[in-house]
């Protein structure tokens, strides 16, 4: 392996960087509230939400994230690097709405009568009481969709992204040094996902200790 | 301040109350008995609604808990509920579990909502506990603090299903003694026990329910002493020879 490859390509590695992690962030970010807002829409006490909350999970969670990525590229005609953050956000909010559902539906049923008996409304009883139980729950699954998401990014380089596969894919086609290129960039994402990693379990053992 | 009048209700086929016709008073402790299956949590849980009747009318303070116009949430503030299994907040602490409703509901400032929270828990016997989580508290601590809990909202009713059935034998009387204060000091409380005892002592009524029907009402002395129905004859033999 030779490592001129990256420090000839230094600039295009990290802005490619530089962008992954914006559209990850961004995506995590934007798909967690999401995911929170189609997991209530699952649960509450109200037929149509939860019509519309399945209809939304079961769609987006089947269908392959590249064709949901060329979509809104070609059909809103958005930059590439929104348009996949976009597309990034869609899909993985059905796969966190269904983790925080199944989060949710393990806090006990007491807690939420005892928070309506009490007089708050459902939505006061859901942020107030349940999610902050179902929370500690989830963070083990939602770590897991974290990493998917970070890894998925690589989707956007189909549409001109400007991230790291996009870098990676010009550096390759112009250098022919192809594995090496991708070793690189592997090293990249790793460099991504295993603080997240570490994060999250950190988190799970903190959060266990406080209860 | 009570009112069921023919009240049904149903789970699918299941017929789990039966023509209920009960008044209760404001000031009255009315304890339900009756053997497991019987409906006795069920009517308690329809008074706040955490369950709905099928058919007939429930009213407190005159205001129908069944109608869609009715704002439960506000009808809820006047009704605490005490639970078999406490049902604190576990990312609560004790204070923080008491204030939460009283400041969200009612909109009492923290400083006010903790001035009484600490007043309940002096009252309930465990004001050094206020900083705690519910799971460093014995069941029988937790159950003072759910009694604190409800009481913090000022309601004029408070409804008690089986609130000593998970305790361990020597929490009972603890959690008793604080409901006996209560009942002294003139609350409306309505309660689904099988501690006959505190039944006998604290109750101005006795309702005996059976397979979803009132079978009898009367008060303790007589009831204990000169049961009409054959069921309750059987019930209480069943119960208090052993």
């Amino acid at each position: 392996m030779n490592f001129s490859i990256l420090t000839n390509n230094m600039d295009m590695f990290l802005q490619g960087f530089k962008v992954t992690i914006i559209a990850s962030v961004t995506a995590l970010i934007a798909s967690l509230l999401l995911g929170a807002f189609i997991a209530v829409l699952r649960i509450a006490p109200y037929k149509p939400l939860n019509r519309l909350g399945t209809t939304y999970v079961e769609f987006f969670r089947n269908i392959p994230l590249l064709i949901i990525t060329l979509f809104v590229y070609l059909v809103f005609n958005f930059k590439g690097i929104t348009a996949g953050t976009i597309a990034l956000t869609i899909y993985t909010t059905a796969f966190i709405a269904e983790a925080i559902r199944a989060g949710i539906l393990s806090i006990p049923e007491g807690q939420m009568e005892a928070a309506r008996s009490s007089g708050l409304t459902y939505s006061q009883a859901m942020r107030i009481v349940i999610l902050p139980q179902a929370i500690k729950v989830v963070i083990p699954p939602l770590g897991n969709q974290f990493i998917n998401l970070v890894k998925n990014s690589s989707l956007v380089a189909v549409i001109a992204g400007g991230d790291l596969m996009y870098q990676a894919d010009l550096i390759s086609a112009r250098t022919f040094r192809v594995m090496d290129t991708y070793i690189l960039v592997a090293m990249f994402y790793l460099v991504l996902t295993i603080p997240l990693s570490l994060g999250v379990s950190y988190l799970e053992k903190r959060l266990a200790k406080s209860n | 301040m009570i009112v069921f009048d023919k009240v049904n209700k149903y789970y699918g086929d299941f017929h789990v109350l039966k023509n209920i016709n009960l008044t209760i008073n404001k000031g009255e402790v009315v304890v339900v008995i009756g053997p497991s299956g019987s409906g006795k949590s069920t009517l308690l849980r329809c008074i706040n609604h955490l369950e709905a009747i099928t058919e007939g009318s429930l009213t407190v303070n005159g205001i129908s808990v069944s109608d869609k116009k009715t704002n439960i949430n506000k009808l809820r503030r006047e009704i605490g509920m005490v639970f078999q299994h406490f049902h604190l907040y576990p990312h609560k602490t004790v204070l923080q579990n008491i204030i939460l409703a009283p400041m969200k509901v009612l909109g009492q400032t923290e400083s006010q909502a903790k001035e009484i929270a600490l007043k309940y828990l002096e009252k309930v016997g465990i004001a050094d506990k206020a900083q705690s989580y519910p799971s460093q508290l014995s069941g029988g601590q937790q159950q003072r603090v759910a009694i604190a809990r409800g009481l913090a909202m000022s309601p004029e009713i408070m409804l008690f299903d089986e609130p000593t059935s998970a305790l361990d034998p020597e929490m009972i009387g603890e959690v008793l003694d604080v409901m006996k204060a209560l009942a002294h000091e003139g609350m409306t409380m309505v309660v689904v026990t099988h501690e006959m005892g505190f039944a006998r002592e604290v109750a101005d009524r006795i309702v005996f329910l059976d397979q979803g029907q009132i079978l009898e009402e009367a008060i303790p002395a007589e009831f204990y002493e000169n049961p009409k129905e054959e069921r309750a004859q059987l019930f209480l033999s069943r119960i208090l020879n052993h």
